[in-house]
């Protein structure tokens, strides 16, 4: 018979704890307050996850659904598309991570380190705008700038600079394989940059004023603040924006949706709009393929979570969950 | 205690919010659960089911928008048919994006929202036939009033399925792409429209409009010879907006002269076609977003104002499209006139697409009712020949067309202006609600391709109108008709996906066509065997 393990204070003296229930009791009111928070909790985002159960099923928008076991998984697995998905997946969204972050960072620096305040409030909402702008927007706008055509704005310039010449065909930038990704990750820098920058500013001005004088009275050039003072300063708050949205990885979606087209599946495909494919895109969807799909793309995430959790812990000493 | 009796307020009013919004969300459950218990009443006592309300889902086809006139059209509907049928009903149509209706349509039904009738698309109708939703109507249709002035029997007695089921009702033809060019394009690179009669004919004419400035702004190679809504439609029939490019090709699974069913894409015709399409890709008789553009964006790239990078053929559907096509090639001052090109020796004939059907889904109660009261309120009533044909074919009366004496003008005060008079009792279609500088053509139902006639004598069809539907049916025939199988309602999508890797990989990347052909069959050719195993057995 196991024994109930004794809790004590840092003295030794054993803590004794009410029964739960008189706990509760007493602290109805509290509990009282949190129930909607838990009703909401378990209606909205755990009552829907009864939905996993269809990757174990043939499930389709007529007829009752029909257990087939691991058969969707079997399927996916077999699936080239599904892998070229997966990689995808993970690629362009640690790039677009990396390259973003990096991008964010060299801005606010460059903006901490401008002297004229009107100046840098202009250029700081100039650059927190496109956040603001829907991807569809912005995959319009861009799309009219690239187009292949004799009407696209990038390759006319091209032209007129010599670079292509006059009767050449025009570049098909976003339904080249070659240039999709290139061309993905400047429309992110040119959209998240600016909204990016706003952690690190918060941190750039939290720096102790006197680390600052104090490197002047030791004959530091501007660079070798920026090195010694400025960058070590930072390194912590990258560390956590990295990791934090490193569990964000599997979520991309949109962006890709409105930017991809079929030619450049193979370097753009990931597994949110392959699922949407999959789901939508034929007359009489499989919602248990789909499924399933989602329910790995969502392990997957758990466990970038975890990794995350576990990074951070060994970098910050705190964990993020 | 203040504390306590604040937390309980607190805690009351956020429950009480949820309960609001949970209630909110579940008043159109518990009101369809109210409805079904009530219908189930009144099926215990009376035979006849009382139909009081009609739930429709239906695409771009039904020109009456809300922001052209559909409250009128509704509103005239629920009249007309509460009389046809002695009690009031109403009618909620629910209009879903055209292009993307197939999607939307999936959504649908994922939140488990069923409407009581709708339209599909060809493609659409086969993959759901199969499957129990699709209320079998060939009863209803055996004995509906409207057999009477059945002026195309085959099209809906070529929609029953081998049992005899009748799961869709086809009020038209299918219809099909015919292709256009350009008049002016024409005169400016010296060729006559009749002079095309063989793919290179018609090659050579593309690449005149590349490389001969036809829109005459003094710079070459800024306008193509064609654009399309891609290189391959994702409906059957898979090729109808580029059929001088797939020619014989059918890159799709289809039947042979023996019934056995095979896969089109697999052929030395596709490759041909493959082949034929990279050529013009890179010579620039293709604009080259055709690759990305929707119906919409190539249609309008074609007939803009500005004409720098737009192309002097486009083919698209036949009939009313004539007269719309040039209405806005006029408007927007490109050209006078369009001309319908005859198809070229190497394609023979245009194709009549599989037509879209009207459809009612089965509530799956073993009582057939309910729908047989949604096809009397429905779809007897659209082939009336008569009130409510009419609304169907025209739109509302005095909103989209009129029998009284009217004069207006379109386009005034400008060199395109137009007049227009009419006397009392003489049918004539109006302005367009959304757009006074356009006269309106037609509601969902084309009157050229109706399978009953509209015996009130009510016919406003342009004459480019009835001329483009002349011109369509002496030059087509029928599409093959699309599979039906599990594996291939399971798989379509994939297949879809690798047909357009290949296309694309040959097509804009320059590819060889055999190694295209091969990725192709190592991504998808034991589904399609699964697929043609099924189909054949």
């Amino acid at each position: 018979m196991s024994k109930k393990k004794k809790i004590t204070t840092s003295t030794g003296v054993e803590v004794r704890h009410k029964p739960l229930g008189l706990r509760i009791w007493n602290n109805r009111g509290y509990y009282l307050m949190f129930l909607p928070v838990f009703v909401f909790i378990l209606v909205m985002y755990y009552w829907p996850m009864l939905g996993i159960r269809y990757a174990f099923y043939d499930y389709k928008p007529v007829g009752a659904p029909t257990f087939v076991g691991l058969k969707h998984f079997y399927s996916m697995f077999k699936t080239d598309a599904f892998w070229s998905a997966f990689r995808n997946t993970l690629e362009l969204s640690i790039m677009k991570l990396l390259i973003t972050t990096f991008t964010a960072v060299i801005v606010s620096i460059f903006l901490n380190e401008m002297g004229n305040l009107f100046a840098k409030k202009t250029l700081q909402t100039i650059i927190y705008l496109p956040h603001f702008m829907s991807w569809a927007v912005v995959a319009s706008i861009f799309s009219l700038f690239l187009s292949p055509s004799s009407t696209g704005l990038v390759n006319g310039l091209l032209r007129d600079w010599g670079i292509l010449a006059p009767d050449a065909k025009g570049i098909y930038f976003l339904a080249s394989t070659a240039w999709w990704r290139p061309i993905f990750y400047l429309i992110n820098i040119w959209k998240e940059t600016g909204w990016g920058t706003i952690i690190f500013l918060a941190t750039l001005a939290g720096i102790n004023p006197e680390l600052y004088e104090a490197a002047d009275i030791d004959g530091a050039t501007r660079m070798q603040k920026m090195r010694f003072v400025t960058l070590p300063a930072l390194a912590n708050t990258i560390i956590t924006v990295l990791i934090l949205n490193l569990a964000k990885v599997m979520n991309m979606f949109e962006s890709v949706f409105v930017l991809y087209n079929n030619a450049v599946y193979s370097v753009s495909d990931v597994i949110s709009t392959y699922i949407y494919r999959q789901t939508f895109a034929i007359a009489l969807p499989n919602y248990g393929y789909s499924t399933a799909v989602g329910l790995f793309k969502s392990l997957v995430g758990c466990v970038l979570v975890l990794v995350c959790n576990w990074a951070s812990k060994k970098t910050r000493g705190r964990g993020i969950v | 205690m203040k504390r306590k009796v604040l937390s309980v307020l607190l805690a009351s009013a956020m429950v009480a919010s949820l309960a609001a919004c949970g209630s909110s969300n579940d008043a159109p459950a518990q009101s369809a659960a109210a409805t079904d218990s009530a219908a189930a009443s009144t099926e215990a006592s009376t035979e006849a089911y009382n139909l009081e309300e009609i739930n429709v889902v239906v695409n771009g086809t039904l020109t009456a928008t809300v922001d052209n006139g559909q409250a009128e059209f509704v509103q005239q509907w629920d009249d007309a048919v509460s009389e046809a049928i002695g009690h009031p009903i109403k009618m909620n149509i629910q209009q879903l994006d055209h292009s993307g209706y197939t999607d939307a349509v999936g959504r649908l039904f994922a939140g488990g929202d069923y409407p009581d009738v709708m339209i599909m698309s060809a493609d659409m109708f086969k993959q759901y036939a199969p499957t129990g939703l699709l209320w079998d109507m060939s009863e209803a249709y055996a004995n509906a009033k409207f057999q009477s002035h059945l002026i195309l029997p085959e099209i809906n007695e070529n929609l029953k399925d081998e049992e005899g089921h009748l799961y869709g009702f086809a009020p038209t033809y299918g219809n099909g792409c015919v292709t256009y060019v350009k008049q002016a394009w024409l005169d400016a690179v010296g060729l006559k429209a009749e002079d095309i009669k063989t793919y290179d004919d018609y090659y050579n004419m593309l690449l005149k409009f590349h490389n001969e400035d036809p829109d005459g702004n003094g710079v070459t190679g800024d306008t193509y010879g064609v654009i399309a809504a891609g290189f391959v439609g994702n409906e059957a029939p898979y090729v109808n907006y580029l059929p001088e490019f797939w020619q014989d090709s059918y890159p799709a699974i289809l039947q042979d002269d023996n019934g056995t069913w095979y896969d089109g894409f697999q052929t030395d015709a596709t490759k041909a076609a493959l082949l034929r399409l990279q050529q013009a890709y890179k010579d620039g008789a293709i604009d080259p977003e055709t690759l990305t553009a929707s119906t919409k964006i190539a249609r309008e790239k074609w007939f803009s104002n500005d004409q720098t990078g737009s192309s002097g053929v486009f083919t698209y559907w036949a009939g009313s499209w004539y007269q719309t096509l040039t209405d806005n090639l006029i408007k927007n001052g490109v050209d006078e006139k369009l001309v319908e090109l005859a198809p070229i020796a190497e394609v023979g004939a245009y194709l009549n697409r599989e037509a879209p059907v009207w459809v009612i889904i089965d509530d799956g109660d073993g009582d057939n009712s309910r729908e047989q009261a949604i096809f009397d309120a429905f779809i007897e009533t659209m082939m009336d020949g008569d009130k409510v044909q009419t609304l169907w074919t025209y739109g509302a009366e005095d909103v989209h067309w009129s029998t009284k004496a009217e004069s207006f003008t379109i386009n005034a005060g400008t060199d395109k202006e137009k007049s227009y008079e009419y006397e009392d009792g003489q049918f004539h279609l109006k302005q367009s609600p959304n757009d006074p500088n356009s006269v309106w053509k037609k509601n969902a139902l084309d009157p050229a391709l109706v399978i009953c006639s509209l015996d009130n004598g009510f016919n406003d069809i342009s004459s480019l109108a009835a001329e483009g539907n002349k011109f369509f049916t002496e030059n087509c025939k029928d599409a093959p008709q699309s599979p039906t199988s599990e594996t291939y309602t399971n798989e379509s999508g994939t297949i879809y996906d690798a047909k357009l890797a290949a296309i694309t990989s040959v097509v804009v990347d320059g590819g060889d066509v055999d190694a295209a052909m091969q990725t192709y069959v190592d991504t998808v050719g034991s589904i399609i065997d699964q697929c043609l195993a099924e189909l054949n057995q």
